[in-house]
């Protein structure tokens, strides 16, 4: 059994407009670029409890569509969708991305593969078309502001004072 | 598609506390980077950093009223520390935040080991 990857996944801010989040999986591209991308495994992976999935629909070519929504315990219903730009299997595909909130937000997806030694490696990026797209989707009181930068900081301070109190 | 739920808990989970906004500002974050060093006078902390000396003693009051500094006075210096104990709910903001990320990509990871471990018996 190899070791588990669990809480592996590195989020980082390239930029004041994208999102990059990077996760290694012990699987073969192909397997894996399948359960990004097809709807029958999606929905078996894709909400968080006590978050449902509502839809799933995926059209896997270029200009194609996909379309999913989730529905959380109060009912609050949120959906996502969007047109496919590039589709490569099994190593990339690129679509337009949008949040269907009061206002929407929209941004371009892409999902990168990359398989060496059956380690296969997923880059999702996500560049928001706007400042203020990104931080309604990752920041605090609409602030713009690196978590990156504010991450290390933190840790800086929460291992000094742990030391510290040693 | 579906990791972008991710996103979706965390805009919910936004918050508006003091700290939050004391933190937002990179003059005031500089500062506490500067103060991880150690307990700093006005002076000193104004001679590290590219601000007047007004614009530090302004950012320092935002953080002494969260309480993520503390003040005391030596001789005619007013000498400036941390107290990051403070900084505890934003490091839960953060760590929340990689959680949700990490929940949904384990998942997936889950999955597709099962998925592998059914091909695997279909193949024997």
């Amino acid at each position: 059994m190899t070791p588990s990857r669990h809480g592996s996944a590195v989020i980082e801010f390239p930029n004041e407009l994208e999102v990059l989040i990077t996760r290694r999986f012990d699987a073969p591209i192909a397997l894996v670029f399948e359960v990004l991308t097809k709807p029958e495994h999606v929905r078996r992976w894709g909400a968080t409890h006590p978050d449902r999935m509502l839809e799933c629909s995926i059209d896997l070519r270029v200009g194609g569509g996909y379309h999913s929504s989730f529905v959380t315990e109060d009912g609050t219903v949120c959906s996502f969708s969007g047109t496919y730009l590039e589709v490569e299997p099994p190593i990339r595909t690129m679509a337009t991305w949008r949040f269907e909130g009061t206002p929407p937000v929209e941004a371009v997806e892409t999902m990168e593969l990359h398989e060496i030694d059956a380690v296969t490696t997923l880059s999702w990026r996500l560049a928001f078309r706007d400042r203020t797209g990104r931080a309604r989707m990752t920041s605090f009181d609409g602030q713009q502001d690196s978590l990156d930068e504010m991450g290390e900081i933190l840790r800086s301070l929460l291992d000094r004072q742990e030391t510290a109190s040693e | 598609m579906s990791i972008s739920e991710y996103l979706w808990v965390m805009a919910r989970a936004a918050t508006t506390s003091d700290v939050f906004n004391a933190v937002a500002d990179v003059h005031r974050r500089e500062i506490l980077d500067v103060l991880i060093e150690g307990e700093k006078a006005v002076g000193a902390i104004v001679g590290d950093l590219s601000m007047s000396q007004p614009q530090v003693s302004k950012h320092l009051r935002v953080l002494s009223e969260v309480g993520l500094v503390r003040c005391r006075a030596e001789g005619r210096l007013r000498l400036y520390r941390l107290t990051p104990e403070h900084l505890r709910p934003l490091h839960d903001w953060v760590a929340k935040h990689e959680r949700a990320m990490n929940d949904r990509l384990d998942r997936m990871d889950d999955y597709l080991q099962e998925l592998q471990r059914q091909g695997d018996r279909n193949d024997t």
